[in-house]
């Protein structure tokens, strides 16, 4: 009896004046999440707990594609190695050329005073499966703070550059594609020297170059690579092909998109660049740039230089 | 004067613990498989369904506070904006909680559509969110998850009115 009496009408605060309650928190978190970034302990804490369990759901996918790696038929196994083959032989020659022009480039930034390095050194890692968010383009791989990894680090596979570390874990970081809306790469066109930024889409194989102006040198075709210029991605890494070059003199700038030149949806390794120090631009001030509301764009970059600084 | 019941129904004893945490840890599995492509933009929520049969269901036993705690660790999982989940869920339950009564009448066809018109506005809240950052539209498959949902509400409650998971009346509590 007792039981029953202690809360047959204690129902607490009413749903409504919950829903305020509960609302007003939720939007709290997410304008301290949005506009300041805080609360990163929220996520690694629950990360730390989910990742597990996630890791356990993906296992028979992966034993699935072992096994069917496994007994998958001979011939198809000798074609591959062939190819392979074949492009380690390709990538061999590219990569004594590079370490003469590197040399070269050494010796050039030596005599000139500018101490330009090259982000050769690199974590591979294994794509385990898209962001389960629709409404941003990224993926999860399977290196995080316990190989090193920070928010901010470069991310390439064999044709290009893929994006950028945006956000880690303990086992495994989160991956923001080029294409991602407003993600931003600093670019410059391999046949001219033209600089300018490479911008995501949100859509699908596009990434966009704004801001440059009609009369400027661009063509379809063009390549760009990473222009090396913000610290971040280290300079000459392929980035896209110009696709549309739309110049109407109505506009100030010219309308021009490109293909990204990694694989966005086929890669499955990866290699993070873990090269701290590109080059020794002047840092941000640390003050102003945590008060700004970092976003998208650039801001792990500016939040990697800033701590890099300290 | 008709004195007939107005229903045969069975009285419904109230759910265990370990079923309510069984399916709300269930749920959780299933939305943290590695969805992607169509299905990840299709899928139904089955952690904000399972909410809200609860809350139906068994209002004492879950409610909004649940519902924040689960939203923010889908936030965490899918890596989005932290206490989107959390306000949708305890929107949503707070909706379920103002038809509870009206619900609990009806057929389970007609609660699904109740249920269904809740998710949809559930989606509608996530997706002006994400419009409102600046986010591209993902496509209109967006629409088919509320609906998958809602179509899942019948079976749930054939399931988890099963007697099996069900205690047995105790008439003892009552008579002590």
């Amino acid at each position: 009896m007792h039981a029953y009496q202690d809360n047959f009408f204690a129902r607490g605060p009413s749903p409504l004046a919950r829903l305020t309650f509960f609302a007003l928190i939720a939007i709290g978190v997410m304008v301290a999440d949005h506009r300041f970034q805080a609360l990163p302990f929220v996520r690694l804490g629950v990360s730390a707990v989910i990742t597990p369990i996630e890791q356990t759901l993906l296992f028979p996918g992966t034993v699935a594609r072992r096994a069917g790696e496994y007994l998958s038929n001979q011939s198809r196994l000798i074609d591959e190695n062939a190819r392979l083959k074949a492009e380690v032989l390709e990538l061999a020659a590219a990569s004594q050329q590079s370490k003469l022009v590197r040399a070269e480039q050494t010796y050039l930034g030596a005599l000139a005073g500018a101490d330009k390095r090259f982000g050769d050194r690199g974590i591979v890692a294994e794509i385990i499966r898209d962001a389960r968010n629709p409404f941003a383009r990224k993926v999860i791989i399977d290196k995080g703070l316990s190989q090193g990894l920070t928010a901010g680090l470069a991310v390439i596979d064999g044709k290009g550059v893929v994006g950028q570390v945006t956000a880690v874990g303990i086992l495994s970081s989160e991956v923001t594609l080029t294409t991602e809306k407003d993600q931003a790469v600093p670019v410059m066109v391999v046949r001219n020297g033209l600089r300018a930024i490479a911008v995501g889409t949100g859509r699908e194989g596009t990434i966009d170059v704004p801001f440059i102006p009609v009369g400027a040198d661009v063509q379809v075709g063009d390549a760009l690579v990473t222009s090396g210029i913000d610290g971040t991605y280290p300079a000459g890494l392929s980035v896209g092909l110009v696709t549309i070059v739309d110049k109407n003199p109505a506009f100030p700038f010219a309308r021009i998109s490109a293909n990204p030149a990694a694989g966005t949806d086929q890669y499955r390794f990866v290699r993070v660049l873990t090269q701290q120090e590109l080059h020794d631009y002047p840092r941000p001030d640390v003050k102003a740039d945590e008060k700004r509301p970092a976003r998208e764009a650039g801001s792990a970059a500016r939040r990697r230089d800033s701590r890099g600084g300290r | 004067m008709d004195l007939s019941p107005i229903s045969h129904e069975p009285m419904r004893p109230p759910a265990p613990f370990r079923l309510l945490a069984g399916s709300i840890f269930g749920a959780l599995i299933l939305n943290l498989l590695p969805w992607s492509g169509a299905l990840l933009r299709a899928h139904p929520d089955f952690v904000l369904l399972v909410l809200l049969y609860w809350s139906v269901n068994q209002p004492r036993s879950i409610g909004q506070g649940w519902g924040f705690m689960l939203g923010l660790v889908m936030d965490v999982a899918d890596s989005v904006l932290l206490g989107q989940h959390a306000l949708v869920y305890v929107v949503s339950i707070y909706l379920a909680q103002l038809l509870r009564l009206r619900i609990l009448q009806l057929s389970l066809l007609e609660q699904a559509l109740h249920i269904g018109a809740i998710l949809i506005l559930a989606q509608a809240i996530v997706v002006l969110l994400n419009l409102s950052l600046g986010r591209e539209f993902p496509g209109v498959l967006l629409a088919l998850s509320p609906v998958l949902a809602a179509v899942l509400w019948p079976p749930m409650d054939l399931v988890a009115t099963l007697p099996r998971f069900r205690r047995a009346p105790t008439h003892t509590t009552v008579m002590r």
